[in-house]
């Protein structure tokens, strides 16, 4: 059986499939399901009551205590959800495979030192290192504030703007980036690269490859052409289980007060108040169960997706 | 059991597994100084950078005092140089000032340690033989009932995540039955442990509170504890007995077993002697890499219940004020746990699995 059909196979890489393509349309489609920008969809119930109302016409899964509707919320974050999943998990996965196979292709000691350097990063909690890149960022927030010499002169830098615009290149690209996405880049590609570096060390020794070096053919041709595309199979699975692993992980990052913040965690976050009161969940469900359930699935989606590829490449596995 | 030529050999991997530990902690504090040496040099400066003695300091005084920082801790120079003073005064125990703690980084950290120590290892007597076991039951009836309950359960756990968990914890037994709840210690508690006369023996309040006759707080320490640990282990409880099913599922197509089973040996001793003696090492070896994700979700829960451990120093540091020394102390402080940790399952696994012993 080929591994397409086998893997059309089984309902389970079906449902996943279908579980990811959701959540795709869902982002590339959000100014259609949910027209209101974000920034405008404050007070879709027109209500001075801070009270999360029911679902109602304007807000199809009622609205949060700050009066914005859930499912815009809902819809709008599948496009962060997966913008930084396929982002970060592509940046990890480029990391992990390059670092992988140049220290399988040097070889030797080159090998066991960089695969070493790799096993000792592994012993980073990247909790810690959102805290520290969050960190940084403040500093440099800080720094910013600071040489803009307070308020009344920021003030006037605000109004004149090239004294500000003067002054941020340097650090406005960063201040840009999420510390939890750098964090994650720089602190989770070890294994990536563990599979990896694996893969081409029983790689190197085929015939194939042996014939391609020994024939001339340029080292880099050889790593590119040769070795990366016939190694990467299991490394691409572990990227697909990733892409949800890493938006739940910033989930739960952004929901504790670390890096930046998304529309699901946002949800979640307001919502909590009413959550944590005497049959608040059961009363005030919608703040609380339609983010819930969207962030598992997004975990459970390519969760699916990765273990379907994982069986359809197995050639060991012919049941089912 | 053990002879001399073997514990040489455990004892010669011991001291090999703590020198990896020392370098790795050296790789990892040079790349986290070389990261904030990107900074400009206030934040170098900051990570040496006493308690502000007067409030009224003024423009002038604090660059002055920046210009005498930068001189006293070689700020100007290379790498290497500046690393070693600073890595010096680490081992110093001089960590730097906290001005969101209000406190010395080193001592606020070593403070909090137990607290996330006792979460940690309560979490781990949970979870560790929960998930051999299910791991074992379920690999060796691969398909069967035990083995498909096993799966779904685990599917779901790690589905739930520890925030979920979290949460649905809180409504259920919290708000709800009002059986456990967050934090540390009640607040009729709380006053105890800073009292007069109260010797903090291990610093695990479940246990001191025994050994200090006053069970009623060991009692209302597991009230609290309750929540945090079982989130934390029923997250790690599917990790480790997914791992436990694979390996043992490979075990069990081996020679040795079928050998066994021909000779008539009980099906049990199959399993938790044989396939599980010899699935403990990769099992242990998944632990120790795991062992960094394992603190992270420490942190998680412990954020999430508001549990006064380590983690405290981690999110108060993002608290506006620029907090350079205990944001770092927090990275370098989470590390050394992880990595005796690691140690300590590196040892378990020797102890565990005599082929290591006789390979070294």
């Amino acid at each position: 059986m080929g591994i397409t059909r086998k893997f059309f196979s089984r309902w389970q890489n079906w449902l996943g499939l279908i579980i990811v393509f959701a959540f795709v349309i869902s982002a590339i489609f959000a100014p259609l399901l949910s027209p209101k920008a974000l920034e405008t969809q404050e007070n879709v119930v027109q209500s001075y009551l801070r009270v999360p109302q029911p679902p109602g016409p304007g807000a199809p899964l009622g609205t949060l205590p700050d009066q914005s509707s859930v499912y815009h919320a809902l819809i709008w974050g599948t496009r962060d959800a997966l913008k930084f999943g396929v982002g970060v998990t592509a940046f990890i996965l480029l990391f992990g495979t390059l670092i992988g196979t140049l220290a399988a292709f040097l070889g030797g000691r080159v090998n066991t030192l960089l695969m070493w350097a790799t096993d000792m990063f592994l012993a980073f909690p990247v909790i810690a290192g959102v805290v520290f890149f969050n960190q940084l960022n403040n500093t440099m927030l800080f720094n910013l504030i600071n040489t803009t010499e307070y308020a009344g002169y920021s003030i006037e830098a605000i109004e004149r703007f090239g004294l500000l615009e003067s002054l941020t290149p340097l650090l406005s690209p960063f201040l840009r980036l999420n510390p939890a996405a750098i964090a994650f880049i720089l602190f989770m590609w070890m294994p990536y690269a563990r599979v990896m570096n694996a893969s081409v060390m029983r790689l190197k020794q085929v015939d194939f490859v042996l014939a391609a070096r020994t024939s001339g053919v340029k080292k880099s041709r050889v790593i590119f052409r040769h070795l990366i595309p016939n190694a990467i199979a299991p490394v691409l699975v572990m990227a697909a289980k990733d892409v949800g692993a890493l938006v739940v992980l910033q989930t739960t990052f952004s929901f504790i007060g670390l890096g930046h913040s998304t529309p699901w965690a946002t949800a979640l976050l307001s919502g909590r108040d009413w959550i944590f009161s005497p049959k608040g969940i059961v009363t005030y469900w919608w703040v609380f169960v339609p983010v819930t359930v969207a962030l598992i699935m997004f975990g459970i989606g390519w969760n699916l997706l990765g273990d379907g590829l994982i069986e359809a490449m197995n050639p060991r596995s012919t049941e089912n | 059991m053990i002879s001399t030529n073997q514990s040489m050999s455990i004892l010669r991997r011991f001291s090999f597994s703590i020198l990896r530990s020392v370098l790795t902690l050296l790789l990892i504090t040079s790349a986290l100084y070389a990261t904030v040496m990107l900074t400009p040099p206030e934040t170098l400066a900051s990570l040496y950078m006493p308690k502000r003695t007067s409030p009224r300091m003024t423009e002038e005084m604090y660059e002055q005092l920046l210009q005498d920082m930068v001189e006293k801790y070689h700020l100007d120079d290379p790498f290497p140089v500046q690393y070693y003073y600073w890595a010096g005064n680490l081992l110093k125990g001089n960590w730097g000032y906290s001005p969101n703690l209000q406190e010395d980084v080193f001592p606020g950290l070593v403070r909090r340690a137990p607290a996330t120590l006792e979460l940690t290892f309560y979490a781990i007597l949970i979870y560790f033989p929960l998930g051999l076991l299910s791991g074992v039951l379920a690999g060796t009836r691969k398909k069967g009932v035990i083995d498909r309950l096993f799966r779904s359960i685990a599917f779901v756990a790690t589905s739930l995540t520890p925030m979920i968990l979290a949460i649905m914890m809180m409504v259920i037994f919290y708000i709800t039955l009002r059986w456990f709840a967050p934090g540390r210690l009640g607040t009729a508690f709380a006053p105890l442990i800073t009292a007069e006369g109260y010797i903090s023996y291990t610093g695990f309040v479940t246990i001191d509170g025994l050994l200090n006759n006053n069970p009623e707080l060991s009692l209302d320490a597991l009230r609290h504890l309750a929540m945090p640990a079982l989130t934390l282990a029923f997250a790690q409880w599917a990790i480790l007995g997914r791992i436990t099913r694979a390996t043992v599922i490979e075990e069990n197509e081996k020679e040795y077993i079928i050998a066994g089973r021909a000779r008539g040996l009980r099906e049990r001793t199959l399993a938790f002697r044989y396939a599980l003696g010899n699935a403990a090492a990769p099992v242990l070896t998944h632990s120790i890499l795991s062992a960094a994700s394992l603190m992270t979700n420490v942190f998680v829960v412990e954020i999430i219940f508001n549990y006064p451990g380590l983690s405290t120093v981690g999110v108060k540091s993002l608290a506006f004020i620029p907090d350079a020394p205990s944001a770092m102390g927090f990275a370098i402080y989470s590390t050394v746990l992880v990595l005796i940790l690691t140690t300590l399952l590196d040892f378990l696994k020797v102890v565990i699995d005599p082929r290591l012993r006789e390979s070294a």
